[in-house]
């Protein structure tokens, strides 16, 4: 852990160190980095594509044991573990981790090697996010080469980002552009991907990355008709929320709830015959039936959906209802497409983010707001609406 | 047959626009592929190893002549000009474009037809005996309750994202036709002791990776009481059902984790809360399903041409031999035809066939055709006047394969023609094995015998249920083909048992002969079935004659 900032929060780190690459150079900044006692561990984490030798090559000048953490999706071309072995060779780097996808993980969710053909965000995740969370365990920096002239999401990128509260993201070459890296590799004379002279600007795993065509974006060759421009490990929590939007019937509103939310384990601490109103979150899971004695205190149950597609939500909602629980009920973490499933199941309403209310917007959602046409149970059973709130 | 209402007409039609809707909001970003994915598949539409394939719902495989008609249309105009029908009472088109599949839908809807919940973590379309209304030994027609529970589970709100897919089957008869007792929920119809009508409930069957036999949760529930326990049962599965390891999602394996007493538990304790939201009314709804399942009215004629027909023709006499059931109308018989041509691929028909049956029904059928999960066409009700026509009308069809109930008239998954997961060729066996045997002209002597084959441990193809069942896995790079014994899917349900290692490619088809040839040896008299023969005996014998040749045999 570092030892200078022992009481400074990684917020004000980062902002230190903003503040300071402003006036040095590339190598500069990564020469005192990587020799400063007030940082943590420092690693490099390279994908060993076209453009990575650069940082290879700097690391290496400075001090050649440094960390460099290379990601074998096991999906990768063969050009690009040659290519490593001749760079790790070559620039004499001694401390090269090839960090592959945990077996038992990769056996449960991807055992035929086709999951990137269906979901390739699952597939990043299992190849890419978790085995290098885990090998960044540790770690107090880690060095990337993103560059903001790459494209897509990176066009706004810092020199240094705070990554979730867990440690400092260092992105070098933020500010270098094609010209630059093309006149490093010629003035060090460095050898170039084996792919590059095959049209390759951008490379990744196999089945994900094509040629780029002249004038395309750098990254395009990825993800290819997908739109999907970052695996997943150089997400952060940009995008910052502003308020939660709440979808009724008569389409979104701002949150009027002010009282805040309690978790489901405080109910049995509060002074309920006080609380004028009260709102609590349930996890989908939660057995309703422990909060039956107490249903009746209750305003307002949010669920929480950890993922639109996990229905345990619906049917958590459902036993609300048939309990007798009447306040409000509202579900947290679904699609435009699911809210008359949400409505049918007994929820009053739907708390929406504002990148979801942007991406799907009113018109989308007031779509599904006839939930009452077309509805075969209650066709079948009409006494079944009168029972729901 | 079931007939649309106003009501259902709408609905099919609206979820083919609000479809055409996703489709066109995953092309403009407002759906990432991950939200798309599950929205497609609750309207049938797959990803596989090729391209998309959609799969279209035939409503416990019950069609008519517009229906089949507008298939072939459409099979002609979006697909190769043939359709696959599956073990699962459906069609499979392969190769649509994506932006195609809302024109597909509109097409469907306008025949009363549709994709919906054919796939996805959602209760599947319901499936049912292919011989419903007409079996001799039916005791009750399963139809109405398979509509019903249709309707009732479509679009059901709360079930759309469950761990896993589910499966209903529904069975009227004492000969369990539908494999109730390898389906999610079995609903065997039967009566009590008063003469009320009701169902004996199973519970948590299936092939796959890990086959099991449905457990028995009710001997017997009130007709009355279905809905609501159809909704405590979901329930619980929903809430307590595993959604950490997709092999282990199936409520098979949630009753076998949580035990049988402890899952009868809890859906009898939230069945008594679901039964407070249902007041009866829904049985007003099942009386007029009923009614659109009246019987046809059965003509008279004169059988003398078709016994002439029997004496004098004998393929004619070789067709009625495998090919017909016996009717509830004792004057009429249940026709099956074989889509299994000797060397075709199980389940294909042209557009041109799917034609001719469709001219075969309508003149002679009352309207009506149905399809097996055995990969098989039925005509439900023929009067045995018109059975020489029929014959002659399949004949030149190129629909007049007599081999029903016989080796050749196996089933076999997709395997690695169309299958991402296959881990081994299926059809080809199938070819193999079916060209053998009529080359071998043993097949008529050898009688009834199911031969079933999957192309990986999914079992798509029901390999555990196949008298003789054969599993296609990779072994270090090659194909390895294993054979089981003695599984059963009708009421004495079995699940088949490895008989020893695997065989190559070559080696399959050898292995098979040598089996069967050890049956025809082995067996008491020509009516002693295969399967009874192997209940007697045990592996033992049937394992020396796979064996002991000589052959050499990839160790596995
Ligand atoms: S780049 Fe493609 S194959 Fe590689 S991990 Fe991501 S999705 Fe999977
Ligand atoms: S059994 Fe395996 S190979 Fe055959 S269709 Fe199913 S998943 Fe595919």
């Amino acid at each position: 852990m570092p030892l200078e900032y022992p009481e400074l929060s990684l917020d004000d780190r980062v902002a230190q160190l903003n503040k300071r690459g402003r006036f040095l150079t590339t190598q500069e900044m990564l020469g005192q980095l990587l020799e400063d006692p007030g940082c943590g561990p420092i690693a490099l984490v390279s994908s060993f594509g076209a453009e990575s030798a650069v940082l290879l090559h700097m690391i290496a000048q400075i001090y050649t044991a440094t960390p460099v953490i290379f990601l074998d999706t096991e999906m990768l071309f063969a050009e690009t573990i040659e290519y490593q072995q001749l760079l790790a060779q070559k620039f004499g780097l001694s401390d090269v981790r090839r960090i592959t996808p945990a077996r038992a993980a990769l056996f449960e969710r991807d055992s035929e090697n086709l999951l990137h053909r269906h979901n390739r965000d699952a597939c990043c995740a299992l190849r890419k996010s978790e085995p290098l969370e885990k090998a960044l365990k540790g770690f107090d920096i880690w060095i990337s080469g993103r560059k903001r002239f790459q494209g897509g999401v990176r066009k706004a990128l810092a020199l240094f980002e705070n990554e979730q509260d867990q440690r400092i993201k260092f992105n070098p070459l933020a500010g270098w552009d094609r010209a630059d890296i093309a006149a490093y590799f010629a003035r060090h004379d460095l050898p170039r991907h084996p792919l590059v002279s095959r049209g390759f600007r951008s490379i990744g795993c196999a089945p994900c990355t094509t040629p780029v065509r002249p004038g395309e974006d750098e990254r395009a060759g990825r993800w290819r008709g997908a739109e999907k421009t970052e695996c997943g490990i150089h997400f952060g929590p940009q995008g910052a929320a502003t308020a939660n939007v709440v979808m009724r019937d008569s389409g979104f509103a701002g949150d009027d709830w002010q009282g805040g939310f309690h978790d489901v384990e405080e109910i049995a601490n509060l002074p309920l015959a006080e609380t004028a109103a009260l709102a609590i979150d349930l996890p989908n899971d939660f057995d309703a039936t422990a909060l039956l004695a107490h249903l009746h205190e209750i305003d307002l149950v949010r669920v929480n959906f950890p993922a639109f597609n996990d229905g345990r939500g619906f049917s958590l909602a459902r036993q609300l209802r048939l309990l007798g629980f009447c306040g409000r009920l509202r579900a947290k973490g679904l699609l435009a497409d699911q809210y008359a499933m949400a409505r049918r199941c007994g929820f009053d309403e739907v708390e929406i983010s504002p990148e979801l209310a942007a991406r799907q917007d009113e018109p989308q959602w007031l779509a599904r707001a006839n939930w009452q046409a077309g509805n075969y149970q209650q066709r079948l059973n009409p006494a079944m609406q009168t029972s729901l709130a | 047959m079931y007939r649309y209402t106003p009501f259902d007409k709408a609905f099919v039609g609206e979820r083919a626009a609000q479809f055409r809707d996703q489709v066109e909001r995953r092309i403009s970003g407002a759906l990432s592929e991950d939200e798309f994915r599950p929205l497609r598949l609750m309207n049938g539409l797959y990803l596989l190893l090729h391209a998309y394939m959609l799969r279209i719902v035939i409503p416990y495989g019950t069609l008519d002549s517009r229906q089949m008609r507008a298939l072939a249309d459409i099979s002609e105009r979006w697909d190769k000009g043939y359709a696959h029908f599956t073990t699962r009472q459906n069609i499979q088109l392969h190769w649509p474009a994506l932006r195609d599949v809302p024109d597909i839908l509109d097409a469907l809807a306008r025949v009363d037809m549709h994709a919906i919940q054919s796939s996805g973590p959602c209760i599947r379309a319901i499936t049912s005996d292919h011989f419903a209304g007409a079996a001799a030994d039916e005791v009750d027609d399963p139809r109405p309750t398979a509509e019903f529970v249709r309707q009732w589970s479509t679009d059901h709100p709360e079930f759309a994202f469950l761990p896993r897919k589910f499966k209903i089957a529904v069975s009227g008869s004492g000969a369990d036709r539908a494999a109730t007792s390898f389906h999610d929920i079995g609903l065997k119809l039967v009566r009590n002791g008063k003469g009320a009508p009701g169902y004996e409930v199973s519970v948590g069957g299936g092939l796959g990776r890990t086959p099991m036999i449905g457990k028995v949760l009710r001997r017997f529930l009130h007709r009355e009481d279905l809905l609501p326990y159809l909704e405590a049962i979901l329930h619980v599965y929903n809430r307590i059902g595993r959604r950490d390891n997709k092999y282990k999602a199936r409520v098979k394996i949630t009753l076998h984790e949580n035990g049988l007493a402890e899952f009868t538990r809890r859906v009898e304790e939230n069945f008594l809360l679901q039964a407070t939201r249902f007041d009866g009314s829904e049985q007003a709804e099942f009386a007029r399903i009923e009614a659109d399942f009246t019987p046809p009215v059965f003509k008279e004629a004169p059988v003398e041409g078709f016994e002439r027909a029997l004496r004098q023709d004998p393929l004619f006499r070789s067709f009625c031999e495998t090919n017909l059931a016996r009717h509830k109308a004792p004057d009429h018989a249940i026709v099956t035809v074989s889509l299994k041509a000797h060397g075709a691929t199980p389940g294909d028909a042209s557009a041109a066939q799917m034609r001719a049956l469709a001219d075969i029904a309508q003149q002679w059928s009352h309207d009506e055709l149905r399809v097996s999960h055995e990969q098989n066409i039925i005509l439900p009700h023929v009067h045995k006047a018109d059975l020489p026509a029929v014959f002659q009308a399949l004949r030149a069809a190129g629909l007049s394969t007599a081999n029903i109930g016989l080796i050749s008239d196996l089933i076999a998954c997709p395997g690695m023609d169309y299958c991402d997961l296959a881990t081994a060729r299926s059809t080809n066996v199938a070819q193999g094995i079916a060209k053998r045997f009529d080359a071998l002209k043993l097949e008529h002597d050898i009688g009834h015998l199911k031969l079933k084959i999957s192309g990986c441990i999914n079992a798509c193809g029901h390999h555990h249920i196949g008298h003789i069942g054969i599993l296609g896995l990779e072994k270090s790079g090659v194909e390895s083909y294993q054979i089981t014994l003695g599984g059963d899917g009708s009421e004495n349900a079995a699940i088949g048992k490895p008989i020893g290692p695997g065989f190559g490619p070559e080696q399959i088809i050898p292995a098979i002969e040598r089996l069967v040839m050890a049956y025809l040896a082995l067996r008491e008299d020509a009516d002693e079935g295969f399967l009874t023969t192997y209940r007697r005996l045990g592996p033992a014998p049937f394992k020396t004659a796979i064996y002991h040749s000589g052959e050499q045999i990839n160790a596995a």
